[in-house]
Formats: C-alpha cells, sequence, structure tokens
C-alpha cells in the first residue's frame, strides 16, 4: 500500500531532519526561559505590590458617618442632637419583579410608583449592582411597614444614617447655625483637609464655630466586593465614634421666652420683626439672642432642597441674617443714657443743672422739636432721661460736640465689634467731625450733632452693642466680651472650658456719675411719667431706656396717624434695661423693628424676658430670693458654668 | 490496515498519555475553581469539558490506532476539503464578534481544520521534496503556497489571531530546510515590512490598542489595558505558594477576564503561585521535548515531520497564550491548549495527540 521508494529510512546519514530538532528544542526552551523570567519577576519580585492592587480590586471601605455631638444650654438641656433617619435602597440587579415592587415600596413609603421607577431608572453594566437610595428620612410608621414586607420586596434594604435634629426647631437657629454637605471651596481649604467631599460640615452658627469639637470621627466597613461591585461579606469594621458635646450659655427658657414675646399676639397676624439680646452683666453670658424672622434649621439636616432655600434667601425680611449682630440701626433715646454719662463726666451738668424745655429748640433758622410738643418745662439730667426730653440733649449734645460724644460713645464699646465668636458681625457707627471730612469731604455741620445727640442721624448700634453698653453701665463700667460657650468637649472626650470671662476694657466713667444713670433709668420704668412704665417686673427694680429709630426723616410721617403710616416708613423700637438695679445681673436689649415707639413696642418684650428670667426667684420664699440675687447663684448653680463675682 | 500488532502495545507511550492526561486533568480541576462558586453543583463548563475530555480520548485512541503511513493519502483531500471550507466561510459565513469564521451555526471552526491540513500537506510536500535539499529561495516556493493559502483566507476573515497562529505553525517546517543566511535575512526584511504594512492598512483600531496596551498595560486601564493589567495583577498576587485553590480573590470576584478560556493560566498563577504555574509551565516544556524525542526516534521521516508538526501545533497556541497572559504579547484570543475551557479545541488537540502516539509507539515497528 505505501511506496517502498518513498519510505525514507529516518536512521540513515542522509536526512537533515534529526539535525535540526536540537534547533527547534533549543528555539522552544529558549520561549519557556523567558516565560520563566516573567512569572519570577511578576510572582515573586512584584507579588508585594501587585497584591496590593489585588486588594484593592477586592476590598471596598465603605465610610459609616459619625454622630455629630449635642449642643446642649447652660442647664444641660438638648438643643440639638443627632437622630437616626431610616432610609430605603434597591439594588437594580436585584429587582425580580420592579413593576410590582415599585407598586409596593410606592404604597408602603407614600410615594408615586412612577417617581420611584424614574429615580431607579435603567442602569447598565456595574451600575445595576449600586444600591439607589429612593428614600433618606423615612417616618416610624413607614420604615414598620417597610421592613415587615422586606421579605417579599427582592432587591429591596433598609439603612439607618445620623441626621442632625434640632429639637426645639428654630429656637435659636442663628446661634446654632446649621450644617451642610461641605462645599468645594471649602474643601481646598487646609483646615478643611481631612473632609471628603460629601460629607457633612457646620455651615453656620455654633455648628460651624465648634465643628472640630462637634464632628464624630467616622467608622468604616471593609468588605468584600466583586467586579461587579456586589458586596459580598464584611471583612472588619470599625465603629464610628461619636463628636463631643457643646455647652451653651444659652438658657432654652430664657430664649424661648424672648423668641415668644416677638410671636404674634393673634395667631394668625405677623410676627414682629427684630432682634433680643440678654445678657449676664457679670459675666458676659448671652443667655438669650434671638432673631426674627427665623428659620427652621432642621430643613438644612438632609440637605436643603433649592425651593427652600430660594424662599429662605429671598424673602424681603431676611430670615437667615442675624438681627442681634448684624442689624445695624440709629439707637434712638437709648443713645441718651450716654450723652448723660459724657455729660456728668465732662462737667457739663452739675448737680442740679435745669434746662428750660418749650418743646423745641432752635439753631439757627432751624427748628428742632421735643417728642412732646408741648415742652416739658424746666428739667434736670434725671427728669430729662426719664422723660426722654429731646431739648435737654439737644443742649447738652451741642455742649459737649460730636467729638467729645463719640470719645464717650466708644469708651462704651459702640461702633465697634464686641468680639462675639459669630460670623457677619457688624461694628455699628459713631461718627465723628474726622469720620465725615473721610467720608463726605465735607464739614461737620452743628446741626448734625443735635440729631446725634438723641440717637439720630448717623448714629448706628446692633441690639448686642446696645446690650453690652447697658451692662457696661449696670456693672460698673466694665465692657465684657460677649461669651456663647461654657464648655466643650471633643471626640476623645477631652473637655475643654469655654473661654474665661473677658473684661475688653473699662468706660472712662466714674462710678459716681454711673450711678446717677443707674438711677434715672430706673425712673424710666418706676417713675411716674418715665417712658418704660411697660417693662416692670413685679418685685424686681428695673433700669431702662425707651428708644424710637427714625426709619425716614419726620417730614413723610408729620401728622400722619401712627397706623397709617406705611410698615415700611415705621419707626423701629427700642428698649434697653438691665435688672436688679441694686446688683445687676442681667441686660436686655430688644429692638422691634417698624414697632413705632420704644415704650410701647419693645418695652414688653424686655418685660416679658425679665418676667421670665426672675420668673422662679419670685416663687420662692424672700430670703432664699434675696440672697439668690447678693450671690450669683444662677450661674454657680450650672454645671461648668464660673462664678464671677465682680 | 487495523491490525493491532502485540508490540504496538508493548511499545505505547504510557509517558505521552500521562503527559497529555496530567495537563487535561488539571485543566479540568482548574476550570472547576474558575467557574464554580462555592455550593454550587458542578458547572456546565465543567461537565462539557469532562464530556469533551472522553470524547478527544477516545479521538486520540482511533487517531493513534490506524497508521500514521496511511496519513500521507489523506493529505491531499483534507487540504483541498479545508481551502474549500475556508472558502465557503468567506462566502456564506456571518459576522461575528468583528470575524468571520464559524461555520454551521457556531460549532465549526475551518481554520482548525486547516492546521491539521497544513501539518498533513507540508509533510507529505517534505517527504517527497527533503527539506536538505533546498538551496535557494525558489525552492521553497510550494510549501509557502501551501501554509499562505489557507493563511491569506484567514485574514480574509479577519480573525488575525488565528492566521498569525497558523503562519507559525506552518513555519515550524522551515526550521528543517537548509538555506542560505542572506536568504533568511531577505525573509526577515519582508517579514517586517509585511507587519509594517499590516500595522498601516490591515489592522482595526481596537487590534492596535491590544498591542500597544502590551508595551503599556497604563495607557488605557479601563479597555484594551484592563485584560492584561487583571492578568498581571492575579499572577502577581499569587506570589510563591498561591492565594489556595479556589480562593484566588481575582478569580472568585470575576476581576479577571474570560478565566476559564484564554485567561486560565493566570487562575493557576494566582491559586497555585509560582510553584504551581512554573510546574504546569515545565509540564508543557516535557511535553512538547517529548514530542520532539518522538520525532527524532521516529522510524521514517514521514513520523518526524508528523511530529514535528503536531508539536508545533501545541507549541505556538502555548506560547501565544502564555505570552499573552503574562503581557508580553497583545491579547489576541488563543487559548491554552488541553487547558482552556473550549470543546471542539480540546477534541482536536487530543486527536492530535493522537498523532504523536501513533508515531511514538510505531518506532520500532514495520
Amino acid at each position: 500500500m505505501i511506496g517502498r521508494e518513498q519510505r525514507t529510512r529516518l536512521g540513515g546519514g542522509d536526512s537533515v531532519i534529526p539535525r535540526r530538532i536540537p534547533l527547534i528544542a533549543t528555539i522552544m526552551a529558549l520561549v519557556f526561559c523567558v516565560f520563566y523570567a516573567r512569572l519570577f519577576q511578576l510572582q515573586l519580585i512584584q507579588s508585594d505590590d501587585l497584591r496590593q492592587r489585588s486588594q484593592r480590586n477586592y476590598v471596598r471601605t465603605i465610610r459609616l458617618e459619625a454622630p455629630r455631638g449635642d449642643i446642649l444650654d447652660r442647664m444641660g438641656r438638648v438643643l440639638a442632637t443627632t437622630r437616626p433617619a431610616f432610609g430605603v435602597q434597591v439594588v437594580p440587579n436585584d429587582l425580580r419583579e420592579p413593576e410590582l415592587v415599585f407598586e409596593a415600596l410606592g404604597m408602603l413609603i407614600d410615594r408615586a410608583p412612577d417617581s420611584l421607577r424614574e429615580q431607579v431608572g435603567t442602569p447598565r453594566g456595574r451600575a445595576r449592582f449600586q444600591p439607589v437610595r429612593l428614600a433618606g428620612d423615612l417616618s416610624q410608621d413607614q420604615r414598620g411597614r417597610v421592613e415587615s414586607h422586606l421579605y417579599a420586596l427582592s432587591g429591596v434594604f433598609t439603612d439607618v444614617r445620623p441626621r442632625r435634629y434640632y429639637v426645639e426647631g428654630a429656637l435659636g437657629s442663628h446661634i446654632l447655625g446649621y450644617i451642610g454637605e461641605i462645599q468645594r471651596g471649602q474643601l481646598e481649604k487646609r483646615r478643611f483637609a481631612d473632609y471628603r467631599a460629601g460629607e457633612v460640615i457646620g455651615q453656620a452658627g455654633v455648628e460651624s464655630l465648634l465643628e472640630s469639637k462637634l464632628r464624630g470621627r467616622a467608622g468604616g466597613r471593609n468588605v468584600v466586593v466583586d467586579v461587579a461591585g456586589r458586596l459580598l461579606r464584611q471583612i472588619e469594621k470599625i465603629e464610628p465614634k461619636r463628636g463631643g458635646d457643646v455647652v451653651l450659655t444659652l438658657d432654652r427658657d430664657l430664649q424661648r421666652a424672648a423668641e415668644e414675646a416677638l410671636m404674634p399676639e393673634v395667631l394668625g397676624e405677623r410676627g414682629k420683626i427684630g432682634a433680643v439680646v440678654a445678657l449676664d452683666v457679670r459675666t458676659g453670658d448671652v443667655l438669650a439672642m434671638v432673631s426674627k424672622p427665623d428659620y427652621d434649621p432642621n430643613a438644612f439636616a438632609g440637605g436643603i432642597d433649592s425651593e427652600t432655600w430660594e424662599a429662605l434667601t429671598e424673602d424681603e425680611w431676611r430670615p437667615m441674617q442675624n438681627r442681634a449682630i448684624a442689624g445695624q440701626y440709629p439707637p434712638g433715646s437709648t443713645y441718651k443714657a450716654f450723652v448723660a454719662a459724657a455729660a456728668l463726666e465732662e462737667g457739663l451738668v452739675p448737680p442740679g443743672k435745669k434746662i428750660f424745655c418749650p418743646g423745641h429748640f432752635r439753631l439757627g433758622r432751624r427748628t428742632y422739636r421735643c417728642w412732646k410738643r408741648a415742652g416739658h418745662g424746666w428739667v434736670d439730667l434725671h427728669k430729662a432721661l426719664v422723660q426722654s426730653c429731646d431739648v435737654f440733649f439737644y443742649e447738652t449734645g451741642l455742649a459737649l460736640g460730636v467729638d467729645r460724644l463719640a470719645f464717650f460713645a466708644r469708651g462704651f464699646n459702640l461702633g465697634r465689634r464686641s468680639q462675639i465668636r459669630l460670623p457677619h458681625e457688624q461694628p455699628g457707627l459713631i461718627p465723628t467731625s474726622a469720620w465725615k471730612e473721610r467720608r463726605f469731604s465735607e464739614p461737620w455741620m452743628k446741626g448734625e450733632t443735635v440729631s446725634v445727640a438723641i440717637g439720630q442721624g448717623f448714629n448706628l448700634v446692633t441690639p448686642l452693642q446696645l446690650a453690652l453698653s447697658y451692662a457696661a453701665i449696670a456693672n460698673g463700667g466694665k465692657i465684657l466680651r460677649p461669651r456663647l460657650v461654657l464648655r466643650s468637649s471633643d471626640v476623645d472626650g477631652n473637655v475643654t472650658l469655654g473661654p474665661e470671662p473677658e473684661i475688653l476694657g473699662t468706660v472712662p466713667v466714674s462710678e459716681r456719675h454711673l450711678a446717677t444713670v443707674r438711677a434715672a433709668l430706673e425712673g424710666v420704668v418706676h417713675e411716674p411719667g418715665g417712658t418704660g412704665g411697660r417693662s416692670r417686673v413685679p418685685g424686681i427694680r428695673v433700669a431702662g431706656k425707651t428708644g424710637t429709630a427714625q426709619v425716614v426723616g419726620l417730614q413723610h410721617t408729620e401728622g400722619i396717624e401712627e397706623d397709617e403710616i406705611t410698615f415700611r416708613h415705621r419707626d423701629h423700637a427700642w428698649f434697653a434695661a438691665f435688672a436688679p438695679v441694686e446688683t445687676p445681673e442681667i441686660a436686655v436689649a430688644a429692638i422691634v423693628e417698624h414697632g413705632g415707639h420704644g415704650g410701647s413696642a419693645a418695652g414688653p418684650v424686655v418685660q416679658r424676658v425679665l418676667a421670665a428670667y426672675f420668673g422662679d426667684t419670685e416663687d420662692r420664699p424672700e430670703d432664699e430670693r434675696i440672697e439668690a440675687s447678693a450671690q450669683p447663684a444662677r450661674v454657680a448653680r450650672v454645671p461648668g458654668g464660673i462664678d464671677v463675682r465682680n | 490496515m487495523f491490525g493491532i500488532d502485540r508490540r504496538l502495545v508493548q511499545n505505547f507511550d504510557w509517558m505521552l498519555l500521562g503527559l497529555i492526561a496530567l495537563l487535561a486533568c488539571m485543566g479540568i480541576v482548574n476550570l472547576y475553581s474558575a467557574t464554580t462558586a462555592a455550593g454550587d453543583p458542578l458547572s456546565d463548563e465543567v461537565r462539557r469539558q469532562l464530556f469533551s475530555l472522553g470524547l478527544g480520548t477516545a479521538a486520540a485512541l482511533v487517531v493513534a490506532a490506524i497508521d500514521y503511513r496511511h496519513f500521507e493519502r489523506l493529505a491531499l483531500p483534507a487540504y483541498l476539503v479545508a481551502i474549500g471550507l475556508l472558502v465557503l466561510t468567506l462566502v456564506i459565513a456571518p459576522v461575528t464578534r468583528g470575524s468571520q469564521s464559524w461555520l454551521f451555526g457556531g460549532r465549526f471552526q475551518p481554520s482548525e481544520l486547516a492546521k491539521v491540513a497544513i501539518v498533513l500537506a507540508v509533510s507529505r510536500y517534505f517527504l517527497r521534496n527533503p527539506p536538505g535539499e533546498t538551496r535557494q529561495l525558489r525552492d521553497l516556493f510550494w510549501p509557502v503556497l501551501i501554509v499562505a493559502a489557507p493563511v491569506g483566507l484567514i485574514v480574509a476573515q479577519r480573525d488575525l489571531g488565528v492566521a498569525l497562529l497558523t503562519l507559525l505553525i506552518g513555519g515550524t517546517y522551515f526550521a528543517l530546510v537548509r538555506i542560505p543566511w542572506k536568504v533568511w535575512f531577505g525573509i526577515a526584511a519582508l517579514g517586517v515590512a509585511a507587519l509594517a504594512a499590516l500595522w498601516t492598512f490591515g489592522l482595526a483600531d481596537y487590534q492596535k490598542e491590544r498591542i500597544l496596551a502590551v508595551v503599556d498595560p497604563g495607557r488605557d486601564p479601563l479597555a484594551s489595558g484592563y485584560q492584561v493589567n487583571q492578568s498581571r495583577i492575579a499572577i502577581g498576587s499569587g506570589g510563591l505558594t498561591g492565594t489556595g485553590y479556589r480562593r484566588g480573590t481575582q478569580t472568585q470576584l470575576r476581576f479577571l477576564p474570560t478565566q476559564h478560556t484564554d485567561f486560565a493560566f493566570s487562575v493557576v498563577a494566582e491559586e497555585w503561585g509560582f510553584l504551581g504555574s512554573s510546574a504546569v509551565l515545565t509540564l508543557y516544556g516535557t511535553l512538547l521535548l517529548w514530542g520532539l524525542v518522538v520525532a527524532r526516534s521516529s522510524k521514517d521521516e514521514f513520523g518526524a515531520l508528523l511530529a514535528i508538526g503536531v508539536v508545533g501545533c501545541l507549541f505556538w497556541p502555548a506560547a501565544l497564550n502564555v505570552a499573552m497572559v503574562l503581557g508580553l504579547a497583545p491579547v489576541i484570543g488563543v487559548p491554552l491548549p488541553l487547558f482552556s475551557y473550549g470543546g471542539s479545541a480540546l477534541v482536536t488537540t487530543l486527536a492530535l495527540t493522537g498523532v504523536l502516539l501513533n508515531v511514538s509507539m510505531r518506532r520500532y515497528v514495520f
């Protein structure tokens, strides 16, 4: 079958084939040597590096957000805390019957199935394994319903995340601030170097101020994922650590009383617009600080929606602004206390000096009116303050001159930031002739001094400044730095006591003359004919001063009944006070924007704050109450509070 | 012609069969790890591969039983059929995944047959025209044409990986011819020119990307570089002793692409480490050397030529596959013979090793 001639025997020496086989073997061996070398390189030399890269493939760290610390009032009552927020997620790939699941889930969490379907969309590839969060904050009911049906909802699971919760809603919102996702600009800053995109950070108020204390330490879970990103099992877990607590100087009840004082008397009516500041005159502690209108910081807790944000930022009354430190208003007649102190210190009003008030004051060709057209007749300094006689202060102010007046006003720390640790504080303005020259390149006019002497004109103060300067009148002339934080701890539990009470300076007025002013301010509230009678608190000696800040020139409102003046053109109402006169503890300043007269609009606001402050002492037996006011027991009772006797 | 001589049984090459069986079984063990999740029953792939192993073994025994000298008469018809099928494929086969190489509903790849046909045809040619007698380039006209015709048809199907493989297998025989060094240089220059032309005109962008990814795996880590990268990671994380059988994260979590077919060797390297991967490599080397020993000890030239062809059929895909897996060659879809998943490839490879068994057991018999 096989031709013999074709069958060449291999053994004979004529064939080239056997001699070439070693060549082939050598080529193959060389190729294999390259392979061995490469295996050696990858598996023995680069193996550590490649093993790490393998680990980066399959180990994923899931961040566990840490709850923020609580913010408490001075009595340890919770103002801001963290609560669990329950959410629902789905893994699109694991939805066995998407239509049915959306339908059912929609009913369970009160959402339209269509919106759920839209949220999930139709992801492709790896995205199918990435959970989609359908809801972030279920009610207790919704959560219960979802969890009891989980067995039937393939691909659906619930989760828990910490969420900021402001227990009292809008109470103290301007102090507490709010939280929000860290912004791109912040991420670039060095002090936020250890923050990640998407992390929550204090964006305003104490939340931002004490971010380093309140922030917890995030934990994490290391999990094994496959190439699709599907979570397979957990390797390890580091529990997140809750942030430290912050104890504020605020008194929740006092804060609430101050807020309620600005609330509408009748339901449905617009509440008052304005601000209230209450300070401890011995320590500078901010006991209450209210700005109205305000906002509910809870709206920010889960990421604020653009609609709410726009409503807040575009509101003509600017609810986000803290009027207590950023609202600048002419002080009106509350300024007269400082003019009086200056005149006493300069010896311009020796005891017994009287000025006749005919109801108007003439300077050159212009006539300046006293608010009481009939005139006050002969008035001394005491009566001038008690009845807020304008003519007395026109004359006294002219005698002092604008620059001497400014010297004393600045001595009371007006026209200068109080150094409270809150952003956006405004400095106010105390004009001098040099200032006007600089600002307008015009010389100071005497008529302007007349306006300034009764707190109108260029003068601007913030409610906080006014409260501080009245605190200085009360405490014997000490300018205190306002204090917001009593105590704070960080994530590791290290407690830091708040800043010690700090005296920034002393007013350039002797105690003798301050006592004269104090007596007159007490008269404002307690004497017949005083403008501040609406601020009386039973059993407590209150001293204070009314003020009315003109919003537009008199010519616009002359002769019109108050009710008929456009709201925006109505005057601002001031009241600044301290109590008890014999051993002052608290100073309060309140402004009611467009409230009209100080005594009638702002006086009752201060009255309610003082009543709330002294309310509990009133119930106690007389001897204890006296002891309480003699010794600042209120402060000593506070955990971490510092007892300062000045 | 089917007469079974007692001496054939005596001379049966158990060592060769053992090497083949060992590699095929290791392939199945590896396939099990690559395709079957913990707790699951045997995957379909393992079942099918086991079936193909049985079928291939039977084929190998049948091929071994027929005296290889009869194959010479098969050479011409087989070659013509292969050419015919390749032409038919070009005309009627649908284009799948960029190439047009499957017939009969994707069950049969004529290029598989082409390899066998080339081995037979070139063996027959060199039997009649001893390779030692070639003196100049024109003496190589016919063998070059025998190889080039099917390669050209496969290139026309745009299946460049297989075309290259076929070219290399056919080229194995040219190690036997005796031509001057000058001519070798000429061929090399021609080859470089052909490659340059191919790069400029013949390759699609994705193919160029794959080639560039070998030089620089980082250039596009998510596309063409991805497979190379993940393979390198899998191999490297195996270290010396490996992560343990069925405990390779690259494999088990599917970061390694096409791990049961093209990247089966990466699975071995990850789970068994340097020890395992070099052991498999050594087994291959031993098998190939054994094949060359069979060629050397063959009773006649035809047996030697057949054996060299079979060694080429095993060596080139193995070398290309391992080079690709190790990131030394571009990603061309060449499976590792005997090891990778793929039924028809396993049957074909086993049948080819039947030829080696055939030649080996007849080395003393005539």
